[in-house]
């Protein structure tokens, strides 16, 4: 026969504590979740800017655009380092500055900069600095764009949004820290008389606490469980809703999170599963010191 | 055993409830301790159990003074005492054979080494038939009972009893004093608070009479 738990198993502050803690699991798995796609994005960002520039000729009434433009290329093409080399035509011009400009048909009037977009091998990059300085020589009105400008503020962005997820996950272990605190004396608080009658039996605070965290340690995983699953499918549906209605990107990022590639799909879960066992171990270890210490006052 | 040396107790600033109280028991002794209502005797048993201590004087419980103790003392301590409560304090999620059991189990006792004592105290109190049973379906008699197979299941050398006989018929009453006197033969100091003349006269035993607060 299997002693019955001392503490009985309906006490009503942990049933509320269960729901509490499997909301906090969820929104901490949501957090994760967000800084892994932040992550990810930022880097498939970087690597498409770095590994690749341009350079702009813009037309002057002094100079002939095609001679110049030519002398760009070449020296792209010479330049150690640059895998590849295209010019964008006007309708590529054109695309690029539909979004600001709209549908118009004066590209062909307008005096736009060519561009020329340079492939850079990225395990042996140029030598930027002396590329610029040639092209200022040779070419008049180029500019070459490394990007340095927008990979900088990605960065920072990107390191913005770690540190706010950061704090979100910090500030989720704070409360769910002192919604175990308020649960666990809650549980003392009720459960008063049983408490006195095994102290007057002899029962040691170690032996009352162990009691106790028993019914946190399966309350703590189980609410683990369910906000960690929640999470999982809040992002499941993200992926396999969330095309029609808002940015498909979103959607195919929270997919790729999920499902592709397997390794990168493997470390998500691997990271979503330690909301549960973090969960589980904070409540053991702040509901030991909090009973220890209310203990310690009877 | 026990040894009280004026020992006077108050709850918070009001008056005090027991008064340069002295006496003293010896290991295996039997006593009553009698008074009428409001004279202090819960009090006084309170402060044997150690669940209060005295505002003056001195107690030395098995050997130890008790104003000495720490936090982390209690606990040995009070596993060499039993206690049998005027409200029984059971615990009614606890069915009458795990009520039994806790003492033991509160000691890190494994089941199987305790679950033929348990058994054979409940045989012993004649509650066999009602282990799997809660105490809230259990009469005033069987209660009793069981709060003192309770106090008793870890062999204590004190047993301290408080009215144990104020809820029960004088037939199953003369029959509890019998059992606190068995365990009494088997070297445990028995101390029995009641108000109860009647049981006191069925024995010869010496009796401590509190009165306001003060021993007669």
């Amino acid at each position: 026969m299997t002693p019955a738990p001392i503490i009985p198993v309906d006490a009503q502050p942990m049933r509320t504590l269960t729901l509490s803690m499997a909301v906090m699991c969820y929104l901490a798995t949501l957090a994760l979740g967000a800084l892994m796609l932040v992550e990810a994005a930022v880097s498939q960002w970087t690597s498409g800017i770095a590994s690749e520039i341009t350079v702009q000729v813009r037309p002057l009434s002094t100079r002939d655009t095609d001679h110049e433009v030519n002398e760009a290329l070449r020296i792209l093409s010479t330049t150690k380092g640059v895998s590849s080399v295209r010019k964008l035509d006007s309708t590529a011009a054109g695309e690029l500055l539909k979004p600001w400009l709209g549908e118009i048909r004066m590209f062909d009037e307008l005096p736009l900069p060519v561009l020329i977009a340079a492939a850079v091998d990225q395990h042996e990059p140029p030598d930027l600095a002396a590329l610029q300085k040639r092209l200022a020589e040779k070419v008049e009105g180029a500019s070459l764009d490394t990007h340095l400008r927008w990979q900088s503020q990605l960065v920072r962005t990107a390191a913005t949004l770690h540190r706010l997820s950061i704090a979100i996950l910090a500030l989720i272990a704070l409360s769910a820290t002192g919604l175990v605190v308020f649960a666990t004396r809650s549980v003392l608080d009720a459960n008063r008389h049983v408490i006195e009658v095994l102290h007057l039996v002899g029962a040691k605070d170690s032996f009352i606490a162990r009691a106790v965290k028993g019914r946190f340690l399966k309350s703590a995983f189980f609410a683990g469980l369910v906000g960690t699953v929640g999470g999982i499918l809040t992002f499941a549906l993200m992926g396999a809703f969330g095309a029609p209605v808002g940015d498909a990107r979103l959607a195919e990022a929270s997919t790729n999170l999920l499902i592709a590639p397997p390794t990168v799909a493997l470390a998500t879960y691997l990271v979503f599963f330690l909301v549960p066992v973090c969960a589980t171990f904070l409540s053991l270890v702040t509901a030991h010191l909090a009973i220890m210490r209310q203990l310690r006052g009877t | 055993m026990v040894r009280f040396e004026n020992v006077g107790l108050r709850y918070g600033h009001g008056p005090e409830i027991l008064r340069d109280i002295t006496f003293s028991l010896e290991r295996g002794s039997f006593r009553f301790l009698t008074g009428p209502s409001g004279a202090g005797k819960s009090s006084l048993l309170r402060l044997l159990f150690l669940k209060l201590k005295p505002t003056r004087g001195f107690i030395h419980l098995f050997d130890r003074d008790i104003a000495c103790l720490r936090h982390a003392d209690l606990p040995a301590l009070r596993r060499r005492i039993g206690v049998v409560f005027q409200d029984f304090k059971l615990l009614d999620h606890l069915s009458a054979y795990d009520n039994v059991a806790l003492p033991l189990r509160a000691a890190g006792l494994r089941p199987d080494v305790y679950r033929s004592n348990v058994r054979e105290l409940l045989e012993w109190v004649g509650l066999e038939g009602q282990a799997d049973m809660f105490p809230p379906v259990l009469s005033g008699g069987e209660k009793q009972r069981l709060a003192i197979a309770r106090a008793v299941v870890a062999k204590p050398e004190l047993l301290l009893a408080d009215e144990p006989t104020g809820n029960v018929d004088p037939a199953l009453a003369t029959r509890l004093l019998h059992l606190f006197q068995e365990l009494n033969r088997f070297g445990t100091t028995v101390l029995i608070a009641t108000h109860d003349p009647h049981l006191i006269a069925t024995t010869k035993f010496p009796v401590l009479a509190l009165e306001k607060g003060r021993l007669n």
